[in-house]
This record gives structure tokens, C-alpha cells and sequence, in this order.
């Protein structure tokens, strides 16, 4: 069980290298002094992970408040395990994240496999710290680790009639218990996402391998997800196993569940409500109070050039 | 009367652990927390109140149908002031919005209006005139279910499970309702 500490802001928690070096100075000394109860204080509240990743930080200039690693990946939309976002944490163990490979075909000169690994070793890393709005109302600010999508579409060399880039997630039902269920699981499988590919291309799309850090936890979608900050979170498709290129505009999961409510777009826009709920406001995870939703989840200045001829209530 | 003491008690505990919950326990998203909580609270003592008396002819248990019955408006009260403070933060432009604007809040709130009805009209006095209508709480029923379904993007299982009660409360509901006509 985890106690609400009442005192603690985000902000009031030592920077993690600062934390990290100062943990691994005071280990060095622990064998001594291992009854000390202050260290053990220190290691029970020791809820931020030991990074494995080499990245360059993002200075956070918008001076976003981060979720903690804890509220990150307790609270997870991944229907391939379940659809209580609380329970996917304890379920999320039968994924195998590790080796992975990535099927990347269609319209490209040369279809391929890569291993995450190597994408790994050869794309620079880097943090992005951005704003993730869910489609139900809540939302979070996420440290992630990747690269940028556009890095690995020019790998990849499409085709010039490839104009949409479609995802699908890894389809093993022996991974994900939902997938076994057929026609009882809770959407079809495997899951479909898709970006135009001028938004595939977008400086801010990222290929996600970490967060705070760490490889991504596979409540997170490890080891490789998108990250499309300017979109609802559903967009953003987890444990990618294939990445085609394609002419005609991918008909992606929630559209294919429910033509009305959600569309192949899914901008984050506070002027169109979903059909069943208001898009006005978001809850920030571990706030009680909502704020309001920002156009493009406040990436208009990024984004918004894209959409100057789409009719934003129309295609949702 | 112990054992009426008992099931005010037992009732009033799921309010204790969600004040519980939401004080000291850290919990991640406490609004939505606390909609499915009272949500599935008011469900399931709406199923049981019901249930009482479809089974009156085996164990007439009908003497504790009043008190489970404001229970089921207590924690549907509790479910619109958590829309209401929560969720809306007094906004009242946004409340008289989104419920003539969002069908499951509509729903929701036909049926709080007629589960609070039901509580008023619950004493002895006034129990006599308008009991007839508290027949409405099929209606509550349906409405509910209905507000539950499309409040969701999908349905997990325990919410088929609350759709599989609801059938089969209402087969056996028609058909008494069907025997009881022949007898006549």
C-alpha cells in the first residue's frame, strides 16, 4: 500500500543523478553503518530507477511539471493485458521484451527486420519531456527516451507513393492474455495505428525506448512505442512489431471499433468533444483539480501548420 | 434490530474505505476512482433491492428493502457530488450542459431524480400514496445500465457481469409479472 505523503511536491525531490551519485556514495559506506535507519528511510523511498540508457537530457524549458515514475507506470491503457489501467502493472510480466525485432515492409526499397538493440546503438538517444492527453480526460507529463521517427523512416528509404505509415503491435496471445480471448477480448488485435507522413516525419514524433531514463517497463509498451505528443495517447501504439509503408490511409484500431467516436486524426482538441464526454478540461495524474486542454495538447506553435486546410471537426 | 444495526453498518462500510482510500491512500485518478467505486456501490445494492423482492415468496426479507434502497441513493448522491464538486467544480453552466448534452449523464441524472424521489417518499406516511410508483425503479434499472454501458470505451468483465444480473433480474421480474397475471 502506498501512503499519500502530504508534504512532498515533485519539485522538493533531489534531481536523480544527484539522488543516484549520492546513493551510490552512501553504499559504499552502508556495510558499516547498515542499521542506520536513515539509509533505509532512504532506499524505501528510493522509487525512481537506476537509468541504463545513455541519452541527452532535455533541459525542460517550458519548465514542465514531471508525473513521478511511480504515477508513469501505475497507470496504464494497455487492453492487450486488461482494460483496468490499474491492473495492467501486475499483468504486464508475460511480455518479452527482450531480444525484439521490428518488420519494417510495404512501400520501402527493401523490406527489413531490426532488432531494437541496434536501433538502440545507432540512433543517438535523447529525452523528450512531453505533455500525454488521454482520449478519457486524464493526463500526464512524461520524461520519454528515444529517437525521432523520421530518423528511422529515412533508414528505412519508402518509396514516393509511400504517403501513411502504419504500426501494428506484437500479436502473441502467449504475451498478451487478451488476445486469447478472440472474439471476447476487448478490441480486435493486433492493434493498428497510422500517421500521415508528414506527421510521421514531425521533429516532435518520437520513437520511445525509456522513460526517466530506463528502458521502457512493459506496462509502457516496451521495448518500442510512438510518442505523439500533439495526439490522444491511443495514437501512440506500444510494443510496435511492424512498421509498413502504405498509399491508402490505415483504418487504425479505435476508428475501426468505433467510426463515430474516433477518427484516424485523434488531434488533442478542447472545441470538439468527444461524442460521449467533454474535451474541455484534463485531470493531471496525482491532481485532484482538472486544467484546461490546450489545442494540439499545447503544440500548435509545432504542429498546427499541418492542419491549416482540415476541417478539425470533421476529422476527428 | 442487531442485525438491522449490522447491515447499516455493512453498507456504510464501502464509504469508510473509499474516504479511506481517497484521504490517506494514494490513489492516481480519485475522481474517476471515486465514480466507479459509488457507481458499482448504487449498482449493486439497486440489484439487491430489487432482488428482495423477487424472492419475497421464499424469504421475506422485505423489511430491510427501505434501508438498502436509501443506500442505493446515498452512494448515487455521492456519484453526482463527485460530478458536481469534483468534476465540474461548481461550474453549473458545465453541468446543465454536458447532462442535456451527453446522453449517459442524462440518464444518470433521471435516475438520481427518481431514486431521490423514492428516498422522500420512503416514509410510512407517504409510502402509502406514492408507492406505486416506486415501481420506476425498473426504469432506474434500465436508465443505469444504460448510463454504466455507454459511460465506457470498453466493457471490462465484472461490467458484463453487472449486464448478465440485469437480464436475468429482468426475465425473472416479467415472468412473475406474468404468473401473477394468470393467477388473476
Amino acid at each position: 500500500m502506498k501512503l499519500r505523503n502530504f508534504n512532498l511536491k515533485d519539485k522538493d525531490i533531489t534531481p536523480e543523478e544527484l539522488f543516484n551519485d549520492r546513493r551510490k556514495f552512501l553504499k559504499l559506506g552502508a556495510a558499516a553503518v547498515v542499521a542506520n535507519s536513515s539509509i533505509v528511510e532512504l532506499l524505501a523511498k528510493d522509487k525512481y530507477p537506476t537509468s541504463n540508457l545513455q541519452y541527452k537530457k532535455d533541459l525542460n524549458p517550458l519548465d514542465l511539471e514531471l508525473n513521478t515514475f511511480d504515477q508513469i507506470t501505475s497507470y496504464n491503457n494497455f487492453y492487450e493485458f486488461t482494460t483496468s489501467k490499474e491492473k495492467v502493472k501486475k499483468l504486464a510480466h508475460t511480455l518479452k521484451p527482450n531480444p525484439w525485432s521490428i518488420t519494417i515492409d510495404g512501400l520501402v526499397e527493401k523490406p527489413f527486420q531490426v532488432d531494437v538493440s541496434d536501433l538502440i546503438k545507432q540512433f543517438s538517444l535523447e529525452e523528450r519531456i512531453y505533455r500525454f492527453r488521454c482520449v478519457e480526460g486524464w493526463s500526464m507529463v512524461v520524461p520519454w527516451v528515444g529517437f525521432e521517427l523520421a530518423n528511422l523512416i529515412k533508414l528505412a528509404r519508402p518509396l514516393g507513393n509511400a504517403k501513411y505509415v502504419r504500426f501494428e503491435t506484437l500479436h502473441d496471445d502467449e504475451q498478451f492474455p487478451d488476445q486469447k480471448r478472440g472474439i471476447f477480448g476487448a478490441i480486435p488485435y493486433p492493434y493498428v495505428e497510422g500517421l500521415r507522413m508528414d506527421e510521421a516525419m514531425n521533429p516532435l514524433t518520437l520513437m520511445s525506448v525509456g522513460l526517466y531514463g530506463k528502458t521502457l517497463e512493459n506496462q509502457n509498451g516496451a521495448p518500442i512505442r510512438l510518442v505523439i505528443p500533439w495526439k490522444y495517447g491511443f495514437k501512440s501504439i506500444k510494443s510496435i512489431a511492424k512498421i509498413s509503408f502504405v498509399e491508402e490511409e490505415p483504418l487504425n484500431t479505435w476508428q475501426r471499433a468505433n467510426k463515430k467516436e474516433y477518427g484516424f486524426y485523434a488531434n488533442v482538441n478542447p472545441e470538439v468533444d468527444h461524442p460521449r464526454w467533454s474535451q474541455a478540461k484534463e485531470r493531471v495524474l496525482g491532481k485532484f483539480f482538472k486544467k484546461k486542454t490546450k489545442l494540439f495538447n499545447g503544440y500548435e506553435k509545432e504542429v498546427g501548420h499541418m492542419y491549416t486546410n482540415l476541417d478539425l471537426k470533421k476529422y476527428i | 434490530m442487531i442485525i438491522r444495526i449490522l447491515l447499516f453498518l455493512t453498507l456504510l462500510s464501502p464509504a469508510l474505505f473509499l474516504a479511506f482510500n481517497i484521504i490517506i491512500v494514494e490513489v492516481l485518478e480519485p475522481v474517476k476512482y471515486i465514480y466507479t467505486f459509488t457507481g458499482a456501490c448504487s449498482i449493486i445494492l439497486l440489484f439487491s433491492t430489487t432482488l428482495l423482492s423477487l424472492i419475497k415468496n421464499k424469504i421475506n426479507l422485505l423489511k430491510y428493502r427501505r434501508m438498502i434502497g436509501l443506500y442505493t441513493f446515498f452512494y448515487a448522491f455521492i456519484h453526482f457530488l463527485n460530478f458536481f464538486v469534483f468534476d465540474a467544480q461548481f461550474d453549473l453552466n458545465f453541468v446543465v450542459k454536458e447532462s442535456l448534452d451527453k446522453p449517459f449523464i442524462y440518464l444518470g441524472m433521471i435516475s438520481l431524480f427518481i431514486l431521490g424521489f423514492m428516498a422522500v417518499t420512503s416514509f410510512k406516511s407517504l409510502y402509502k400514496k406514492y408507492y406505486i410508483y416506486h415501481r420506476f425503479i425498473y426504469l432506474v434499472m434500465i436508465l443505469v445500465t444504460i448510463h454504466f454501458v455507454n459511460a465506457q470505451k470498453a466493457l471490462s468483465i465484472e461490467q458484463w457481469v453487472y449486464l448478465l444480473i440485469f437480464i436475468f433480474i429482468m426475465a425473472f421480474k416479467m415472468n412473475q409479472q406474468k404468473s401473477l397475471l394468470i393467477k388473476r
